[in-house]
């Protein structure tokens, strides 16, 4: 790294955020991912569970690598925010339970 | 547990890899001689890749089935390894190992 | 991130690689020690010794002893002596995790033998997974290195550029060129092997790691996950004796087959030698069962847990092991290419040394840090000296503290009570001496003494075992004495090179006018 400790010092709060992002959001975004992916496998719910939940290191490593590459931090903040969509997929019996 | 195909699966993987080494012309330059023919290193490489097909069927002596694919992973990285710490160290031994070593196989097989 | 994929991945390369480098150094060397410990099991307990019974014979004496001393019990458990752990041991009631309450046989005399207690080979096992933090916690932090780790493996991939050029390139003694080379080429060559114990890890404690899934279609309720998984494997909880906590119900009396017969039975499935253990339950009652465990090792797939369950007096054949449905199966060879308790002697030495590889990959990536920031005139002084002291401890400090682990299990006295705290404190304590150390030396010193120390034990350990257990000498605590003393021939190599290191660097930053500026690739 030989950008100038100036320039990083002030940086701190970007990368802190991106880094928050891609940490915690990037695990919500694979935990809803996850369980979308379980509910719309077309296998037995033990083999769909078995292979969503093996699978989700995978996306929750390209989500952090993506976060970290992406030029803007907006961009990453929505693909954060699709996580809720993806829970609704997921948890879509249980949200109509709550609902009534 | 079969030794003497294991070595032959360690040998086999080892001269693998060298003949990928040698089919860059950095390696032959530094392991052979200055002198380059180019349509022979270019078929070190291709050629080390059978020596490596080898090296699984000889690995399945070893192990069965999917151990045998697991082991073959394994010795081709530590073959790989061991290759890249020979280079600068001891460059002939390096270039020498599959011939010593395939003749220790054979005079172990024969007696 | 401003700058290009490569600008972004080498600062995410750099940072995560450094933050969790230290963290991954102790996991890596503690499961690559792992690998064999069973083997330091048996070496730290001297008192035991390999009667060369056959598991067969061993399993009667073991019920003779049973019978004599606990013929009321509800539960027996007895484990065989196999390659690995040829003594044989004994519990009754539940079955507690931790090894509670054993009691260890002599298999030909079938007196009791009491072996030093130790933190055994197992230590580093536990170690290895938790980092001796609490269980649960423990896990978690693992897993989130592990994470860490593949990041820093495919933001690594990413940004080398020459990854096919330079694959068999080594400069030694050229610094941090060197310092770079051993870094790509400990990385590259091993890949395969990086990625697969990362990801495989990961998979043992998937469902603790990303509950989603069963969240979402299970409700959390992951025992009803289990049952379905696993229909036909009922064998995976021996069936348990009556009279646990309720009512004491009998059946009629009736005699315990002899055990050997079960183990004859259980080892046509499994094969000769494969039989670890016996859990017996309702012994000398008409609906005795004996549940018959294999050993790992017949196949990659991870089958802990697995049995055969057999009657207790006829012998009949209960319950077999049944094939597992294709998800769990590949979750449990996921997990078995993680344990390495497959493919015999030769698969676990390629996990060994590739586990070694694995640690000098992660120590040169540290060092090559410190060495590139020491070059720029704009380092934070005060970050490089922790980084550099840490760099020390963890790496020359943990190696330090282990092979002072095997000096204690040797030097303690065998009667001393609470021994395997005391065995816990001087691994921890020599650990934190060593920052300590490193703290107040200076960086290439701090390198240079521990380094030697831990040279010189691992040198010393056949002669202490010489001087002090030369009776309880069999081939396999030989072998671990060989390894360790490899191991100190290696280290004491390093020490001597680093004289060399400086004078070579003195030379460098002589013939320069200025030191060479930052990176090189």
């Amino acid at each position: 790294m030989t950008r100038s400790a100036i320039q990083s010092r002030s940086a701190w709060p970007a990368i802190a955020a991106r880094t928050a992002l891609a940490l915690l959001g990037g695990y919500a975004f694979t935990y809803a991912f996850t369980a979308a992916l379980a509910r719309l496998l077309p296998l037995d719910p033990v083999d769909a569970v078995t292979a969503a939940s093996l699978l989700s290191f995978v996306v929750y490593l390209l989500f952090m690598l993506w976060a970290f590459a992406s030029a803007s931090l907006r961009r990453v903040l929505v693909a954060v925010g699709i996580a809720i969509p993806l829970a609704i997929v997921g948890f879509w019996p249980q949200l109509m339970e709550v609902l009534g | 547990m079969n030794g003497s195909a294991l070595f032959a699966s360690l040998l086999l993987t080892y001269a693998g890899m060298l003949g990928f080494c040698l089919g860059k012309e950095r390696h032959w330059k530094q392991l052979v001689n200055p002198h380059v023919p180019t349509g022979l290193r270019r078929l070190c490489a291709p050629f080390g890749g059978l020596l490596l097909g080898l090296a699984i069927y000889a690995s399945c002596q070893v192990w069965p089935g999917g151990m045998a694919v697991v082991g073959w992973f394994g010795l081709i990285s530590l073959a790989g390894f061991a290759l890249l710490l020979l280079l600068p160290y001891a460059p002939r031994l390096a270039l020498s190992l599959p011939l010593l070593g395939g003749l220790v196989w054979a005079a172990a097989a024969l007696t | 991130m401003k700058g290009s994929l490569t600008q972004s991945m080498s600062w995410l390369h750099t940072w995560c690689g450094l933050l969790l480098g230290w963290m991954l150094f102790a996991i890596f060397l503690t499961g690559t020690l792992a690998v064999f410990d069973k083997e330091i099991n048996w070496w730290m307990q001297p008192e035991l010794s390999d009667q060369a019974l056959s598991p067969a014979a061993a399993a009667n004496v073991a019920q003779r002893w049973l019978a004599e001393r606990h013929p009321d019990e509800t539960n027996w458990n007895i484990s065989l002596p196999t390659a690995r752990a040829p003594d044989l041991a004994v519990s009754v009631g539940e079955r507690r995790r931790g090894g509670g309450g054993v009691t260890h046989l002599d298999p030909l005399s079938g007196a009791t033998v009491e072996p030093r207690e130790t933190i055994g080979g197992n230590f580093f096992f536990h170690f290895h997974y938790t980092l001796h933090l609490p269980r649960t916690l423990g896990v978690w932090v693992v897993g989130f290195a592990a994470m860490a780790m593949l990041v820093a493996l495919i933001s690594g991939i990413i940004i080398h550029k020459k990854i096919f050029k330079e694959f068999f390139t080594f400069r030694p003694a050229k610094g941090q060129r060197s310092w770079l080379d051993a870094h790509n080429a400990s990385a590259v060559l091993l890949l395969p092997f990086h990625l697969m114990i990362t990801y495989t890890g990961l998979a043992i404690f998937f469902l603790l790691y990303m509950p989603a899934a069963v969240n979402a279609l299970y409700d959390g309720d992951r025992q009803a996950y289990f049952r379905d998984a696993q229909s036909g494997r009922a064998a995976e909880q021996a069936p348990r004796g009556e009279g646990r906590g309720s009512k004491a119900v009998s059946a009629p009396a009736a005699p315990l087959l002899p055990l050997s017969e079960i183990v004859g039975r259980a080892e046509a499935h499994y094969g000769q030698g494969m039989i670890g253990s016996l859990a017996v339950s309702n012994p000398g009652r008409a609906n005795a069962q004996v549940t018959a465990r294999p050993v790992l090792g017949n196949r990659i797939e991870l089958s802990k847990g697995e049995g055969m369950v057999f009657d207790g007096v006829s012998g009949k054949l209960i319950q077999a092991p049944e094939p597992s449905r294709t998800s769990q199966l590949t979750q449990r060879v996921m997990a078995g290419l993680h344990f390495a308790q497959f493919g015999g002697y030769p698969m676990r030495w390629l996990y060994f040394i590739c586990g070694l590889i694995s640690c000098a990959m992660i120590g040169t990536g540290l060092v090559l840090y410190a060495v590139k920031q020491r070059k720029q005139a704009k380092a934070n002084a005060q970050f490089l000296r922790v980084v550099e002291s840490l760099n020390v401890a963890v790496v020359a400090g943990l190696l330090l503290a282990c092979i002072t682990l095997l000096w204690a299990n040797r030097l303690l006295p065998a009667e001393l009570a609470a021994r395997q705290n005391w065995e816990l404190r001087l691994f921890f304590g020599v650990w934190a001496l060593s920052w300590l150390h490193a703290w107040l030396r200076k960086p290439l010193s701090a390198w240079r003494e521990q380094l030697l120390a831990a040279a010189l034990l691992a040198l010393a350990l056949p002669a202490l075992d010489l001087w002090s257990a030369q009776d309880t000498l069999d081939v396999m605590r030989l072998s671990l004495l060989a390894s360790v003393a490899s191991m100190g021939l290696l280290l004491g190599w390093t020490v001597w090179k680093i004289p060399t290191v400086i004078a070579a660097r003195n030379a460098r930053s002589a013939r320069l006018d200025r030191p060479a500026a930052g990176a090189s690739s």
